[in-house]
């Protein structure tokens, strides 16, 4: 890369990359909702809004589709607007994006469905590209952060062009890769909003759907033949003749498999060809290149986007054949493997595997730890979930996406399925049992961010139709997990101008709870006493669900709140390392001396919260009298 | 020059800004950056492990036996990065003492020509009453042992660039000690 000036480059991360391209389109309206690995995009869009005093509108939205449909309302009035998500956020979008592929759009729409190879921080593996195959919108998929961002640019173009939604789909190592980048200069689109009245198209009925069925079915054949002639995203690297194998692949499989073609020496007996639009995919490109080969392997993340819609497979090679895992990432060793496998299987080269090496083994002696996540230390969530445990110890515990999920660790999670499932379950077990004429204690825990994104109509259901448990909101006025981004009920918006706070209880009490109470969860001994009178208010005749808001503010983002009354504490004689603290209340600021079998603070760790004198059961932690 | 560098520690090491400060300082140097970082679940007290690769690659992510430098700042996560490094490389491990360290890995190591230095880093930045400097204090010991193709200028001066005002004063102090202790320890052990 050339260097001309100092501020021509920067180092970014793929998901600052990303946000400079919205940017750089001249975007107006950027909205989403946080979850790795998407969420460095709004607050880079925010900090360039600063910077260099832009007009952006840019929103923390309650959830996906809550995001999804403001972006859309911004380009149809002519604007340009990207919605940014996880991709199992997609999947709570996704009736808006499968109805608007159908209407369209106006100003460019773009949005930007980061995927979770691995899976690192999601619950599915899923492909983006499938969902924008499913509602047959175009997608981009970038292999590195400089295309992920003038992927971005042309995204916007290409969906003013044809008046479609397009996706971006930069897979976790493209978010978070980190890449000396070219900044280019930003556009400035001046636009006023300008809602066109259309209501056969905006407000169509199912008849006229058909119609726009028709349309869209002839813009992605539009848009098919201008991917057939990009070079800019599909192109082939080597073209050597007398290559025997040829390998289609895309985002940063490509970049993965170069290298190791560099490294190995093996770029003159593979050519390459990269599919930086898999949907709709360049079909005459894709035949064509494999009219030149003898076999040809599809190396592609997450899934089999590109080979299931390749017409002609019989040379092909990928997942669908057994050449290619069908779950968990593609790193490099990995594809090194698969490429091992596949040029011995066509007898090209014997490529020695990557296997165990003796260090491996050497390591597995020493068994190093293997630090799983854990809550941190003085997290107000752990103490709830102790208080929980200690209250409620035959409960059923259906819990939620968030920090919180790591409650897991202290036994106090028995379920984790997606965002704003810890309430429905809960209420769909209860209804199970009480079927049977059992009432067993159920409770459920949620995050204040969760219990915004998609809590609400899951306890007006509740308690609607007379189920009972108990619900604790985690509130810690902050969605922690995903880096510090304000909820609904902190009062600040995106940007860190005011917005109009909603306070929990009174949305709780909206959805027809009687029996809210507050409490903070570092007053252990209360809380205990609590969930036992909400256990009983839920299985009370007149009773109904009851819910806590255990509120106290996250240590890491509010650290000054811990700072404000410190509890420092010692561990007495009458420690006989029981384990009992470590099991149950698992701080990263308790560790077993293992020669002197005692629990022992870590002061790297510890905050001075204090909580942890109530999980000892020998009465061995104390403060210190000073 | 192609230089590839894995930095491990766990959720709040500094990881990511030691990882910020490798990839200004190889832009300073006029090289090309790429890298991959954790993010998300795993900084909760887990694994954190960044790549970077200065020079002309694709790739985001550093092979196994293929980094010319491991920086890790806590001792377990040494055990599981050390695969990463080359035959022949550098490794700099924040650690009290190096008799903690496993003997057989040791000697392997030392068959595999492995550059391998510890230094108390924790213990260093503890003295200038800031723990959470100890990632710079090592990266400091590090350029003052001459091991690594790094200057002590090119590191102030990204240190002053990329540290916030609270912590630039504080990061340079470590910096200063670290690398005059490496200064003094040099190129042997």
């Amino acid at each position: 890369m050339r260097k001309t000036s100092q501020e021509e480059i920067k180092v970014l991360l793929g998901n600052v990359a990303i946000a400079r391209g919205i940017v750089e389109a001249g975007c107006h309206v950027v909205t989403s909702y946080p979850g790795t690995p998407s969420s460095e995009i709004v607050p880079a869009v925010v900090e360039l809004k600063k910077e260099l005093g832009l007009n952006t509108y840019i929103e923390w939205s309650a959830n996906e589709k809550v995001a999804y449909d403001n972006a859309l309302a911004a380009s149809l009035t002519g604007k340009r607007a990207a919605v940014a998500m996880k991709q199992v956020g997609l999947n709570v979008a996704s009736d808006s994006l499968m109805s608007s592929a159908y209407t369209g759009v106006v100003g460019g729409l773009v949005i930007i469905s980061c995927d979770d190879p691995g899976p690192h921080s999601s619950q599915t593996e899923q492909d983006s590209r499938f969902f924008a195959m499913f509602a047959k919108v175009p997608a981009y998929d970038p292999s590195t952060p400089q295309e992920a961002k003038e992927m971005v640019k042309e995204a916007f173009e290409l969906s003013e062009t044809f008046e479609i939604p397009v996706v971006l789909r930069p897979t976790i190592r493209v978010s978070h890769a980190k890449q000396s980048v070219k900044l280019s200069p930003l556009r400035v689109l001046d636009r006023e909003a300008n809602f066109e009245k259309n209501p056969e198209r905006w407000a169509a009925t199912p008849k006229y759907r058909l119609v726009l069925h028709k349309k869209l079915n002839n813009t992605l054949q539009k848009i098919s033949e201008r991917f057939e002639s990009d070079t800019k995203w599909n192109y082939e690297v080597g073209k050597s003749r007398g290559a025997s194998l040829g390998i289609i692949t895309c985002s940063v499989s490509f970049a993965n498999l170069v290298d190791i073609l560099e490294e190995l020496n093996l770029r003159s007996a593979i050519n390459v060809l990269k599919i930086g639009t898999p949907y709709p995919l360049p079909q005459k490109r894709i035949a064509d290149f494999i009219e030149r080969h003898k076999k040809v392997l599809i190396i592609e993340e997450t899934d089999s986007v590109i080979e299931s819609q390749i017409i002609d497979k019989s040379k092909v090679l990928g997942r669908l054949t057994g050449h290619i895992p069908l779950e968990g990432e593609l790193d490099p060793d990995g594809i090194h493997n698969i490429l091992a496998d596949v040029l011995r299987e066509l007898g090209i080269a014997n490529l020695e595997k990557v296997t165990d090496s003796k260090l491996d083994k050497l390591v597995e002696k020493v068994k190093p730890l293997v630090r799983k996540p854990t809550l941190c230390a003085g997290c107000p969530e752990r103490a709830a979930f102790f208080a929980i445990k200690k209250a409620l110890p035959k409960a059923i515990y259906a819990s939620d996406i968030g920090c919180y999920t790591l409650g897991l660790n202290l036994k106090a999670v028995d379920t984790v399925l997606d965002m704003g499932a810890g309430i429905t379950l809960a209420s769909g077990f209860y209804q199970a049992y009480h079927q049977d004429k059992k009432d067993i204690p159920i409770v459920a825990t949620m995050g204040d961010s969760t219990f915004y994104h998609s809590g609400t109509a899951s306890l007006l259901n509740a308690v609607y139709n007379n189920a009972r448990f108990i619900l604790v909101i985690l509130d810690n006025e902050i969605t922690a997990m995903t880096g510090m981004q304000p909820t609904p009920g902190l009062g600040i918006t995106a940007d860190g101008s005011e917005g109009r706070k909603i306070p929990l209880k009174e949305l709780i009490k909206g959805c027809g709870v009687k029996w809210i109470k507050t409490i903070d969860p570092y007053d252990v001994k209360n809380l205990v006493k609590l969930l036992k009178e909400a256990k009983e208010y839920s299985q009370r005749k007149d009773g109904g669900i009851a819910v806590i808001i255990a509120r106290h503010p996250c240590i890491i983002r509010f650290p000054e709140v811990c700072e404000e009354s410190p509890v420092e504490v010692e561990i007495t004689d009458d420690c006989n390392g029981c384990n009992y603290c470590l099991d149950f209340f698992e701080c990263p600021g308790l560790y077993l001396d293992e020669e002197r079998n005692v629990v022992e603070i870590d002061r790297n760790f510890c905050v001075d919260c204090g909580v942890c004198i109530d999980a000892c059961p020998k009465g061995a932690i104390i403060p210190i009298k000073k | 020059m192609n230089l590839q560098i894995i930095l491990a520690g766990i959720g709040g090491q500094g990881i990511l800004f030691s990882s910020k400060v490798f990839s200004e300082l190889g832009l300073k140097m006029g090289l090309e950056i790429m890298g991959s970082e954790t993010h998300g679940m795993s900084q909760r007290g887990g694994s954190v492990i960044a790549h970077l690769k200065l020079g002309k690659f694709q790739s985001p992510l550093i092979r196994k036996g293929a980094a010319d430098i491991l920086y890790s700042f806590e001792e377990n996560e040494t055990y599981n990065t050390l695969k990463f490094l080359k035959h022949g490389g550098i490794c700099f491990v924040n650690l009290e003492n190096v008799d903690q360290f496993n003997k057989s890995i040791m000697k392997f190591l030392k068959e595999e020509e492995v550059t391998f230095r510890t230094y108390d880093a924790t213990g260093a930045a503890s003295k200038i009453g800031s723990i959470r400097s100890a990632n710079i204090v090592l990266i400091g010991y590090s350029v003052g042992t001459g091991l690594v193709p790094f200057k002590y200028e090119d590191l102030k001066y990204v240190l002053e660039l990329v540290s916030g005002e609270k912590n630039l004063k504080v990061n340079l102090k470590a910096l200063e000690l670290g690398f005059q202790e490496g200064k003094l320890t040099g190129n042997n052990p």
